[in-house]
Order: structure tokens, then sequence, then C-alpha cells
């Protein structure tokens, strides 16, 4: 998050002479459509992802005028424009925006929002409502769209008049934006949408309110307090969350690091954040991350966390986490200190304001003898489940091995989308980040079918890197439409499939947890790569080890967007895991 | 049998919730409560000194402190949320006002005013043809004595408002938010 004040945005239009606006000598007035239109492109808004219906026709009818000034993507679901939103969010630290209708519109589009609120993803999401004289009457279309996102919006409000746009969109986007992101919902009432503002637009970007301050920049004695506790510690662990990439802070953490000589480990969201071979960083937290990073958690005498939130996937059982350990906790959330894990010194700011600040504080060192303690359970990890999984001879791929093929093919510069379930897990252990903001991945919710539209959104987000989905069967017919959003816009998304004919992660607890009875968890799918071919999008399915390589290259050469299903593994787990309910350091190898 | 003062276990919370005034906003509170699983026992808003501030009251038993501070500071992260505390009764001056309609239909047990007055320092407010209302303001204890007192003449019907609370702290609300903010609100 910047620092500075947010510049007003230049909203000084030409006045224009559309049927739409009044014209009287010196002003333009608008409906509430334009508005909300104008309102976008004041905050700087050049892509929205939407699908058209009854209730937002007016800002559909709108948005047709200004087809050169922003680009609106038709999705096929409103849940692909959610994830779209939120990959796009995600990859260009922009706000990503949603428009919908009411009703089914709407409520498609609960899913993404829900995600978005627990993984901390900035959006605003424009929704049609029936005109306020028909509200509360079931009328077509019409579903208390307030009361259904209160508890997943970060803010929602309904406009109900078109002199409230303006002001209520330059709320929107910062709140979206500011402190911990997360989605907003506007509500726009159909009237509102078609009649004439009482006076001329105006657009006065949002920057402060009297309700709502988040807290940058950290308290001095709060800093202190920390840096006495990092100063005296003899086996400090440092974790790095989502907020360290949020907040644009993996410079400074570098810095940190280094000035500190303190391991690190990242968090899921936190991936890439720290290069997989900087001397420092020791691997992935929680359950299915690295073997010494878990164990040593019980073992550091501190834990500073960096904009995260001690997720119970990263925990295990809280009464047997890290006891013995004093804990930093730098968030920028004061809600999550002190939520699952008690702070020993909260830092409450920006996580990049934070270290910035907190440099000057420590004193430099160097953890040699700690640092080595790592060493030993990675050697255990690598000889006992890494090199397994990469060297195989079984008949079928593994995972691991096409995951590890494109990282070394990308030389882990590519943007990584990981979809749920096992394919993420291995993604997340396998792929070997070297660029910060590369990896995106539904944490907090767990939405299969996030990776497909998120990939895309991404794309669209930055179209500069290369984007690449790892997506299992399941999860892939879960969104599998967007795949016509993606040929359309012609954008080079790759895609690969995991196909392991299962819901592998569930089938993984059935066989580890439920003696194998394997309930409901075969898929008998369809042929992939025809579906793409249908879409219009070229692939090819990959069945041999041998033909691995080559598969890889042909869908890294593409400049359109590809598929590539493999054939993987079928009864695979992903290990090391702590079963849910154990404690990080009963992390199981097998 | 005299009735029981309502209690559930734990400790009694009064928290003090001040906000701007928006549709809905008392759901998007009140859900915070709902999805831990915490009851509320009591919940008044009115306008407060500052045009377009809500004050919520919300009273709550918990058994662990910890959980309502989380839960404060859940509230706090709501938009329109200005700012939110969290009292123990002995930190708070609170009371609340309560309605009892009594039968004076002819055979009844006639109603002894003095008593009324003097004793629990309760007021008939409304005289009806058959049934007196009676207002009765104090703590939950007093009003139940009262309650207790009054029962044998026949209850018709029994309201209590919920507690109202302001803190002992001598400081203004606007100690909290400076003047120029409020001003906002004028
Ligand atoms: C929308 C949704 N429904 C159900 C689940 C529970 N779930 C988690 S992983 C998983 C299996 C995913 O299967 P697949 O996409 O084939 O991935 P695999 O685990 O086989 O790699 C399921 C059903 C979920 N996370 N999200
Ligand atoms: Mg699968």
């Amino acid at each position: 998050m910047d620092l500075k004040e947010q510049q007003g945005a230049d909203v000084s239009f030409n006045s224009d002479s559309q049927d739409y606006t009044v014209q009287t000598p010196e002003q333009v007035v608008l409906n509430g459509s334009h508005a909300v239109i104008r309102s976008l492109l004041a905050e700087g808004v050049e892509t929205i992802f939407g699908y058209p219906g009854g209730a937002i026709m007016p800002v559909y009818d709108a948005i047709y005028d200004y087809q050169d000034k922003i680009s609106h993507i038709l999705v096929r679901h409103e849940q692909g424009a959610g994830h779209a939103a939120e990959g796009y969010a995600r990859l260009s630290g922009k706000v990503g925006v949603c428009l919908v209708t009411s009703g089914p519109g709407a409520t498609n589009l609960v899913t993404a929002i829900a995600d978005a609120i627990i993984d901390s993803t900035p959006m605003v999401c424009i929704i049609g409502q029936v005109a306020k004289h028909l509200l509360g009457t079931d009328a077509f279309q019409e579903t208390d769209v307030m009361g259904v996102t209160m508890p997943i919006t970060k803010w929602n409000y309904q406009i109900t008049s078109a002199d409230e746009v303006p002001g209520i969109m330059a709320k929107a986007f910062y709140i979206a934006k500011s402190g911990r992101p997360g989605p907003v919902l506007i509500d726009i009432t159909k009237n509102a949408q078609n009649e004439m503002m009482s006076g001329p637009f105006e657009y006065k970007p949002c920057s402060s309110m009297v309700s709502y301050r988040p807290r940058l920049v950290p308290k001095q004695e709060q800093l202190e307090k920390a840096a006495a506790l990092i100063n005296s510690a003899k086996k400090p662990f440092l974790f790095v969350g989502h907020g360290v990439q949020i907040s644009g802070a993996e410079e400074i953490l570098l810095k940190f690091l280094q000035k500190t000589g303190i391991p690190c480990a990242s968090t899921l969201l936190g991936l890439s954040s720290v290069a997989v071979d900087h001397p420092l960083y020791m691997g992935w937290l929680g359950m299915h991350g690295n073997y010494g990073t878990n164990v040593l958690t019980n073992q550091c005498d501190l834990i500073i966390g960096v904009g995260l939130r001690f997720d119970d996937r990263v925990t295990g059982d809280v009464s047997r986490y890290a006891k013995q350990a004093k804990i930093v906790h730098i968030e920028i959330d004061p809600a999550e200190i002190d939520k699952i894990v008690k702070a020993d010194a909260p830092v409450v700011g920006d996580a990049k304001a934070a270290l910035e600040m907190l440099l000057p504080l420590v004193e430099p060192a160097s953890h040699t003898e700690w640092v080595a303690e790592f060493a030993k359970y990675a050697e255990m990890e690598d000889r006992l489940i890494t090199q397994p999984e990469l060297s195989a001879n079984s008949e079928k791929i593994k995972m691991a091995e096409v995951i590890r093929g494109l990282s070394d093919k990308t030389e882990g510069q590519a943007v990584v989308v990981a979809d749920v379930g096992q394919h993420q897990m291995m993604t997340a252990r396998y792929y070997q980040f070297k660029h910060p903001n590369s990896f995106i991945t539904s944490g907090g919710l767990g939405t299969m079918g996030y990776a497909l539209p998120a990939a895309f959104g991404a794309k669209v987000g930055d179209p500069e890197r290369d984007v690449y989905a790892f997506i299992g069967d399941g999860c892939f017919q879960m969104t599998i439409q967007e795949l016509g959003t993606i040929a359309q816009s012609g954008l080079p998304v790759k895609i690969i499939i995991l196909n392991n004919n299962f819901l592998g992660m569930v089938r993984q607890w059935q066989q580890l947890f439920h003696e194998k009875r394997y309930s409901f968890v075969e898929l008998q799918n369809p042929d992939f790569i025809t579906i793409a071919k249908g879409f219009g999008i070229d692939g090819h399915t990959c069945v041999k080890r041998e033909d691995l390589s080559q598969s890889l290259d042909k869908l890294i050469a593409s400049d359109k967007p590809y598929v590539l299903e493999v054939l993987v593994e079928k009864e695979e787990n992903v290990f090391p895991m702590v079963p849910s309910g154990a404690c990080v350091s009963d992390i199981r190898l097998q | 049998m005299s009735k029981p003062i309502p209690s559930s276990n734990g400790t009694t919370y009064t928290i003090c919730v001040f906000t701007e005034n928006t549709i809905g906003l008392l759901n998007k509170i009140t859900i915070l409560f709902s999805r831990r699983r915490i009851n509320i026992e009591s919940l008044t808003v009115s306008e407060t000194e500052r045009k377009g501030v809500s004050r919520f009251t919300i009273v709550i038993q918990h058994e662990i402190r910890e959980e309502v501070e989380k839960l404060v500071r859940q509230i706090r992260k709501t938009i329109e949320v200005l700012t939110v505390f969290g009292y123990l009764n002995e930190e708070v001056i609170y009371n609340e006002i309560a309605m009892f309609k009594i039968s004076t239909l002819s055979g009844a047990k006639p109603l002894d005013i003095e008593v009324i007055n003097k004793i629990y320092k309760a007021w008939v407010v409304f005289w009806g043809l058959d049934y007196v209302v009676i207002e009765k303001t104090g703590s939950i204890n007093e009003i139940f004595d009262f309650f207790n007192y009054i029962k044998p003449y026949g209850i018709l019907e029994f309201v209590r408002s919920g507690r109202v609370a302001v803190s002992k702290s001598s400081k203004s609300l606007t100690d909290y938010l400076p003047e120029a903010e409020w001003e906002y609100y004028l």
C-alpha cells in the first residue's frame, strides 16, 4: 500500500452531446448509469468483467458509448466474472470490477465475493437491482443482495438515486483497496440507473472517511517492543504472509532478512514473495508445507508473523502451536491480533511501512547454527518425498514431475495459478518461485473452479507475464465454460489439467482417515481436449513420461490459449501432511 | 413463586457501538454476534447528542473475556462503525425501564398506590377503564422486586426496555473522535 495520500484522479471530462445528457451551457447532466461509468473512468478502471441482464441494462446501455475507453469482458457465468476480477486484482494490484444483474446474477457472484473477502482481494461489484418502488415486493429477479452479502463484503451499499452515484463509487474504491483490501458491493436500483442527476457530474476520489481509518504507519512503541524481542531472540523465525505481497514489501523484507539473518517460511498465499533459492528461505508452512518449517515452528523462540492471520491450516492444533515462542505479529487488520495466536508484540500497520520502520531498530545478526537446523529436515524430506516423486518410474506420470518440469522450463518466472485440491498443494510444493507476485490460488475459501477464470483475469491484469493454471479434473468442470471467455479474448492463458480421475484431495482423506471408504470421489470425465477444441482452444493429452517434456514445450510455445491434459497417477497422496487436529510438529512424512 | 432474574452463564458485558445512521447497520452488527453464537440479552438503539450518530447498547453474557474482546474488534471493523466500547457492569451507569399492565377489574385486589410510589418508586402512567399501566425505572433487580410485588394483582402485559448505559469515564464522546470530524455530522 502506498503511504502517500492518494492523488486525486484527473476527472475533467469533455462535455459531449449524447442523447442521455441534458446539455446546459457550461455543464453536462448525466443519468445514473453514465455516472457509474464516468466514476469507473475517474478511478482509472480499464477493465470490467461482467454479464448483462434486465436490472443492469441501463448501465450496459451506457457502456456501449465508452467502449474505446473501458474494456468490458463478457464472461460465461457470473462466478467467472468474480474470480476473473480476483485474479486481475491479485496480479495487477488494482481493484477488480464486476458488473452483473440482480437476482441470479448477483447470487452467482456470491462465491467469488466470499472468496475475495477471506483472501483480502480488492474488488468492486456493481449489481443491478429492481426499481426502488418494487423493493420488497418479490419483483422479478429481486433478491435481497444487501442481506445476502452483508457478512461477506468489506462494505455494501444500496444506491437508490442517481445523485448518490459519484460519492458512493468513490467510497467503494477507497474502501476496497485501502487498509486490508476486500470486496465492496454496490447494489444499484434500476430507477437510479435511469434517472438524471440533479446537478452536473463531479467526481472527487475518496481518501479518508470518519468511520473507517486503517492504520498504515505503526506506532513507534509497538515497533520498539518488537525490535527488542527480535534483537534478543536466539532462534527467530519469520513468517511471510499474503500481506507482504499486498503491501509490496518484498524488497524491504529481503533487506530485513539480510540484516537480521533470520530464516523465513511462507504461508500458502505468501508464496513467491521470497525466492525459493534465497539462503534464508526455508519453505512453506502448514498442513502440506515443508517438514522442517513445521517441526521447527515448535522449537523456535520467536515468530515474526508479517501480514498473515494464523489460519488453522497453518497452525494445526492451536493449543500445541509454538507455545515455547514469543510472537511478533505485524498486521494491518487489528481484528487479527490475538484472534488465533496471542501476540507478545503486536504491530498494527502496513507490512511495508512496518518493516521499513523496523529495519533501523534491529541489530545486524546471523543465526548460522539455527538456520543449519533446517537442513537436516530438508534433506530428509528431499530423500523420502521429493526425490521419489520427481524420479518415479511408475507407469503413470506424477503431478510433481509436471509441475517441476514447467518450473524448470519457465525458470520459476511464470505466474502460476492453482485450483483447489491435491494439484494445488503439489503446485505450491513443486513450482520453484523465483519472481515475486507469481502465485495465485484460493487459499482461505478453497474454492474449486477458481483457477480458470482467475488465470484469465490475471492475464488481463498483466498481459506481459506468462500465466499458467494448474487445474484438477474435478475443479475444471466447475467453471469450464470460461474457456469460452478465454477463446473470445484470444489471450494466451496456458492451462494444465492434472487429471487423476478423482476428487483426489477428498479421496486422500478417505484413504487416510476413513479406511479407504471411497465415497463419491471417482469421476467419469469427459474428453477435455475435445471440449477445449469445441471452444476453439487447441490442446492435447500427455499420457507417457517420455512425452512430457515435449508436451510442456508445446504448451509454452503456443501464442494462443492452450490446454494440456496430463493423465497422472490416480491414487497418489500429498505429503508431508499435518492431519487435521494434529500439531504442526507431528507432521507426517507418509 | 418469585420470578428469577434472567441470567445465563458468564459475566455481563455492555457493548456500546457508535455508528453512522444508515439502513441495514443493525443487521451488519447483529450478524457478528449470531455468527459467533453469542446471544444478545438486550439491544437498544437511539440517536446520540450528535445528529446522524446512533448509539447501540448491547448486553451479552460471556464466560471468556478474550472472546468478547475479539467480538469488539470485529464490530469495530464494520465500515460505518465509528467506535466501540466494551464495559463490565462496574464501569457503567446503567438502567432500564419496565412497563406493567395491571388488571383493575372489579373484584380484583385494589392497588396500593402509596407502596408503589414510595417503596418501589414506580408510577402509574395510564389509567384505563379496567387496567392501569405502571412504569418502573431501575436496575433489573429493582424491576424484578417490583415484578414479584405486583404479580398477585394480575399482570396483563410486562415489557422491559433493555439496558441503556453511559460509561463512568469523565471523557465525552468527542474525546474519542476529534471535534472537527464530529462536525461532519452536524
Ligand atoms: C466448490 C467446492 N466444492 C467442494 C470442495 C471440496 N474439495 C476440496 S478438494 C476437492 C477435490 C478436487 O478435485 P480435483 O479438482 O480433481 O483435484 P485433485 O485433488 O484431484 O488434484 C474437493 C471436492 C471445494 N473445495 N470446493
Ligand atoms: Mg482430480
